[in-house]
């Protein structure tokens, strides 16, 4: 790629960012607002203990802030986020950032095994329906992927501890990234699967990959669905194109054009729908997290919810709106690269 | 190539070395296992200070591992198990102590041979300094300590390093156990003052991630909100006939959801649970792989709940009617799984017999009755009011309120029922929004004066029903403060028969704690704080 | 498309593809149910009688009793009215409120356009489960605001899909035409555009229908849901799964059950629309 669209798509992602600190600011504002609408007050939650009156009360609303009015509140908050401080979690006792720094990759991880999951599944099943649409399969596919949309996350979560874990017992058990007797790696990126590698620790590995299986088969399960639909939508439209039925005419092998040419740009609409899979599944796994004691994100701000506990959930949330907006960017780039006319609109 | 048969016989060593190391791991995991009591909750743990605000109950009962105080329960034999006994105070950090004639004085002399964990003594300097703290510094522990009239730091004197009186305004009848529950933790203070700052002058942000105690198990990693991980102190002097506590090492796990937590208790993977719902209990038991160890919490206490000060409740008749019309076998049986102590049926009329708190009442489901007296209280008709409970207690709150909406539409009152995000319920209890809701309560104290003072005096939070009797109001002070037990017993009756007839509140029952633990593990004891004590336990 | 060759397509499709006339049947059972069936239930779904709490299923109550000796069965079909009830009216609610804010912009363009499209922007890049949550936590957990809550996250994709097929159909000649015969900007909007769009955005509102259903039993499961005692699939489902250990597996199996079947047939119809209505993707 020549130097000069390489800079175009630089500047694309610069102008893209820049319009969408906006949104990212609205998001703070909304959240905080919503946070104070919350009818339950932290101070009174956190007072606990015999006779804790309305001087306990009062010394924990001080200290969190909240006995100015709102709008300084939030321009102190605003002004925090800016140097980075996203404040204090009441329910852990830690730094906010802190939390979400060592809990994010927790999160991470078990999205992108379970996305990886869902698309080694959808991908040859969308193909597989796409060539035969109409067909015994085409049916068969459809339904047993939509199957998966329809039993809600905590239930199917539920359902693969009691099979795999109480009753089999071929699962370990169902209680975070790893379990208690195996040593964690030294921690270099977070994401445990990594780490044990570079460690050339086997025995994290194995024991942190065997951790992942039923939670990111539950997570799979719920986006088989849209994946495989649009692998299909989208084969079908390329198999119907002229230069595939060119190739066929040309008498090239079925597997190589539909692996060759066909999958090949059938693929583009597939990594855009990922791409906001991810971003979904990321925010909206909370209940996977709280099914299997998994340390991450979502559940923490679920806990800090319940407890009206106001940092968390305002840091969680922002955490998420910039991952939402980089993975869009991101897949812009990607589809800038794979696809020049984009880039020089 | 060709091998020396020296270079054999070296690569044969290193063959049966490296067997060896493949072999071991196995056994060495079996024995460390044999060795580790895994504790799998669903709260967690947010501070290593037990007196920090916002402290969680778990956090209570690890600091009972990791710090020492001068003063613990003992414990006795209920049925196959233990509970602590709250009438029974041995020393721990205390070899002795002396209470003066007229009660004013306790002179505490301290183990000669206590070490914190980094090694150097425990002197009565350092008592001094974490009594000053517990009684000065804005914490959970002033407001506690108060209740034993403990609150200034001149009542903390040392005479000599390892002796340290205690001098008090009156002579307290709570003083002592209020040096036996969590908070008067005893601190290093030479390595907390270390970590002390001009704003922060009792280290309490240190204290928070970091333990400086003299305690049975040295913290050796905490994620919170996560696990803690506990190895043993090996010099740990001041246990139970100066033993040391049973595992090297102790896991306390957060695992949110119940069903796993008795999965892994049932399938070996932890040892010990003690928050399952009442409804997984009689499966556990029935299956038979799992001890389970069954304590009514006589310290602990469901109350239905009337505010007094709101209309129609206000009414004593009203109560009375509503406390006719609930449905108690049902509830007990229903929402509890029949795992408690019901307290109804009370044959007493008028006085009890036993000066005891929280004791059977005299009031059972009878419904004729319930609409009389609300025909007397003016409402024939019934009316509509509104039922609380929160999200944390909804496994048994929310079969309970399903039966309470049924019943009382019997007697013409509609209730509408509302479930409410923790922190939003205990925003409306304390700004006493709320008619008529559930509650449960635990005291630390056991004394039947303490409950008095605490749930139906004052304006606190904890004055639940808004309560405001003066007969209540003067008899629970004077009891606070009568050493005569047959005068305080009579105080005590005295106030049970007014609760009973003004009913600002129904006592429900005393839920057990059902502490579900493997086959193996011997000793738990049921303590006042309702969390596990990782130094009372054993593996057979 | 005439409505008559649609009709004739839908035949074809319906006759070719079992699976969607499947579909389409239990719908319309399903709504059956919704309607007579709590007028023909045996037992009352509030009545509890805990002497015989907890009972497998048997000829009495074919779907077993729960924890206060409910009947499962009568509580499962009276449920279906308010799981119907919340997901068509959180639906339609998001739908009208979506389809015209869309249209709108799609339509007018410029300023409103550029500010609406900023704040959906907010509204995407928020967790929307956790939104909901928020929501329901901030408003009190009545039927009413898990509605709205499901609607509001809901709403974005709506005003996307409604202004991005406006702004297709913008400079149409019919468009043009009812501009000219004197319709003023709101009517053409309401009386033109926004039913010219409709059979695309059947296909969103058939599925979202089962996730709204979806979202909240998920609100249920962390106490964030319908009150209690009101029989609802969610609910029972998530009070169910504490007595899957003990082999109590009706609870869970029979709630659990319709749920999936309700969420499966809302998906599988919208997936049939698609092909009725897209006649590209049916080759």
């Amino acid at each position: 790629m020549k130097p000069r669209a390489l800079g175009l798509i630089a500047r694309r992602t610069g102008r893209r960012f820049l319009s969408s600190v906006p949104a990212l600011v609205g998001v703070v504002v909304f959240t905080f607002i919503l946070m104070r609408v919350l009818p339950g007050d932290p101070a009174v939650f956190f007072a606990s203990g015999p006779n804790a009156g309305k001087a306990e009360i009062e010394a924990i609303r001080s200290q969190m802030g909240l006995d100015k009015p709102m709008a300084e509140q939030l321009f102190y908050y605003v002004r925090d986020i800016g140097t980075g401080n996203l404040g204090r979690s009441l329910t852990t006792g830690q730094t906010v950032s802190k939390d979400l720094a060592s809990r994010l990759p927790a999160s991470l991880e078990l999205t992108f095994v379970a996305l990886a999951l869902a698309l080694t599944l959808a991908i040859p099943l969308g193909v597989l329906a796409a060539l035969r649409p109409g067909s015994l399969v085409d049916h068969g596919v459809r339904l047993l992927c939509t199957l998966g949309v329809c039993v809600p996350t905590f239930v199917s979560g539920l359902l693969l501890i009691y099979c795999f874990y109480y009753w089999l017992g071929i699962a370990p058990d169902p209680t975070g990234r790893l379990d208690v007797f195996t040593t964690e790696p030294p921690r270099i990126t977070g994401f445990l699967l990594i780490d044990a590698l570079a460690a050339g620790d086997w025995e994290a590995w194995s024991a942190a990959a065997r951790q992942l299986v039923l939670p990111a088969a539950t997570m799979a399960l719920f986006v088989l669905a849209p994946l495989a639909r649009i692998t299909r939508a989208s084969m079908l439209a390329v198999l119907g194109s002229d230069y595939i039925r060119t190739a066929e005419g040309l008498g090239l092998s079925r597997p190589r054009i539909i692996i060759g040419y066909a999958l090949r740009n059938g693929l583009l609409p597939v990594l855009t729908i990922a791409g906001i899979v991810f971003s979904t599944m990321l925010g909206a796994n909370v209940l996977v997290e709280k099914v299997f004691s998994w340390p991450g994100v979502a559940a923490y701000a679920l806990d800090a919810l319940l407890s009206s506990d106001y940092a968390p959930v305002q840091g969680f949330v922002l955490l998420m709106a910039t991952i939402f907006v980089i993975v869009n960017l991101t897949i812009d780039v990607l589809y800038g690269i794979a696809d020049p006319r984009i880039g020089m609109e | 190539m060709l091998f020396s048969r020296r270079q054999i016989a070296f690569l044969a060593a290193g063959l049966l070395a490296s067997v060896s190391f493949l072999a071991n791991p196995a056994a060495v995991t079996a024995q460390t296992r044999a060795e580790t009591l895994r504790q799998v909750t669903g709260g967690m743990i947010n501070t290593l200070d037990p007196t920090a605000p916002g402290s969680t109950r778990e956090s209570f009962g690890l600091s009972m591992s990791t710090y020492d105080r001068l003063f613990a329960f003992d414990r006795k034999k209920n049925g196959d198990g233990w509970i602590f006994d709250f009438n029974s105070i041995r020393g721990e950090l205390a070899e002795s102590y002396k209470i003066s004639e007229d009660g004013l004085k306790i002179i505490v002399t301290l183990r000669k041979d206590a070490t914190f964990h980094d090694g150097s003594p425990v002197t009565a300097d350092d008592v001094k300094w974490s009594l000053d703290r517990a009684v000065t510094a804005k914490s959970l522990a002033g407001p506690q300590l108060t209740t034993g009239s403990l609150d200034k730091a001149d009542q903390f004197k040392v005479i000599d390093p390892l002796t340290i009186e205690i001098s008090l305004p009156k002579p307290d009848r709570l003083a002592m156990p209020n040096l036996a529950v969590v908070y008067p933790i005893i601190i290093n203070s030479k390595v907390a003052k270390q970590h002390a700052t001009p704003e922060d002058p009792w280290a309490q942000a240190w204290l928070k991630e970091n333990t400086a105690g003299s305690g049975a198990y040295i913290v050796e990693s905490w994620k919170p909100g996560e696990q803690v991980v506990l190895k043993r102190n090996e010099n740990w002097k001041s246990g139970r006939e100066g033993k040391l506590a049973f595992f090297k090492r102790v896991i306390a796990q957060t695992i949110p959801e119940a069903a796993t937590r008795a999965n892994l208790v049932e399938r070996g993977d932890a040892d010990i649970s003690v928050d399952l719902p009442s409804s997984d209990v009689p499966g556990l038991m029935e299956r038979g792989k799992v001890k389970v160890v069954s304590t009514p919490q006589f310290n602990a206490l469901t109350l239905i709940v009337f505010a007094t000060r709101i209309p129609p409740f206000d009414n004593k008749k009203v109560r009375q009617a509503i406390a006719a019309a609930l449905p108690y076998g049902d509830m007990f049986k229903g929402a509890l799984f029949g795992r408690g102590n019901p307290l109804q049926n009370g044959t007493w009329n008028g006085e009890p017999s036993e000066a005891k708190f929280p004791q059977n009442m005299p009031v059972k489901t009878d419904l004729a009755r319930a609409k009389q007296l609300l025909t007397e209280a003016g409402y024939p008709n019934g009316f509509e009011t509104t039922f609380s409970f929160n999200v944390g207690s909804a496994a048994t709150a929310e079969p309970m309120a399903a039966l309470i909406k049924e019943s009382l539409l019997k007697v013409g009152v509609k209730v509408d029922i509302q479930k409410q995000p923790d922190a939003q319920m205990s925003t409306s209890v304390t700004e006493k929004k709320l008619p008529f809701f559930t509650e449960s309560i635990i005291s630390w104290i056991a004394a039947p004066d303490y409950y008095f003072r605490n749930f139906f005096t004052g304006e606190q939070r904890w004055n639940y029903s808004s309560w405001n009797n003066p007969d209540i109001n003067s008899l629970s002070q004077a009891a606070r403060f009568e050493t005569n037990q047959a005068k305080y017993d009579e105080i005590i009756k005295k106030m049970v028969a007014i609760e009973a007839d003004e009913t600002p509140v129904v006592l429900l029952w005393q839920p057990n704690q059902d502490a579900v633990m493997a086959p193996s593990i011997e000793d738990y004891t049921y303590q006042f704080h309702r969390q596990v004590d990782f130094r009372d336990m054993l593996r057979k | 498309m005439s409505n008559a060759t649609l009709m004739r397509h839908a035949g074809f499709v319906l006759r070719s593809n079992v699976v969607t006339a499947i579909a389409a049947g239990a719908a319309l059972l399903l709504v059956l149910t919704a309607i007579i069936g709590p007028l023909v239930i045996r037992y009352d779904p509030h009545s509890s009688n805990v002497s015989i709490a907890l009972q497998p299923p048997s000829a009495l109550h074919w779907f077993g009793t729960d924890q206060l000796g409910r009947d499962v069965l009568a509580r499962v079909v009276t449920a279906a009215r308010l799981d119907l009830a919340i997901a068509v009216l959180a639906v339609s609610l998001s739908f009208v409120v979506g389809a015209f804010i869309g249209a709108l912009c799609g339509y007018a363009g410029g300023r409103i356009d550029r500010w609406v499209g900023r704040f959906v922007d907010v509204l995407m890049a928020f967790p929307l489960f956790v939104l909901a949550m928020a929501m329901v936590a901030a408003l009190g957990n009545a039927v009413e605001n898990i509605i709205y809550a499901t609607a509001i996250i809901n709403l974005p994709f709506y005003i996307r899909f409604a202004r991005a097929e406006v702004n297709v159909r913008r400079g149409a000649g019919w468009v043009e035409a009812a501009r000219a015969s004197g319709h003023s900007h709101f009517e053409v909007v309401t009386r033109y555009l926004i039913p010219n769009v409709l059979p695309a955005m059947a296909v969103q509102i058939s599925l979202n229908l089962g996730w709204a259903i979806l979202n909240a039993a998920g609100l249920s499961f962390i106490g964030l849901g319908v009150t209690p005692p009101t029989p609802e699939w969610g609910i029972m489902v998530a009070e169910g799964a504490r007595f899957i250990t003990q082999g109590k597996w009706w609870l869970v199996g029979y709630p659990g059950l319709a749920l999936m079947l309700t969420v499966l047939c809302f998906n599988l119809l919208g997936d049939g629309l698609r092909d009725i209505l897209d006649p590209r993707m049916r080759q």
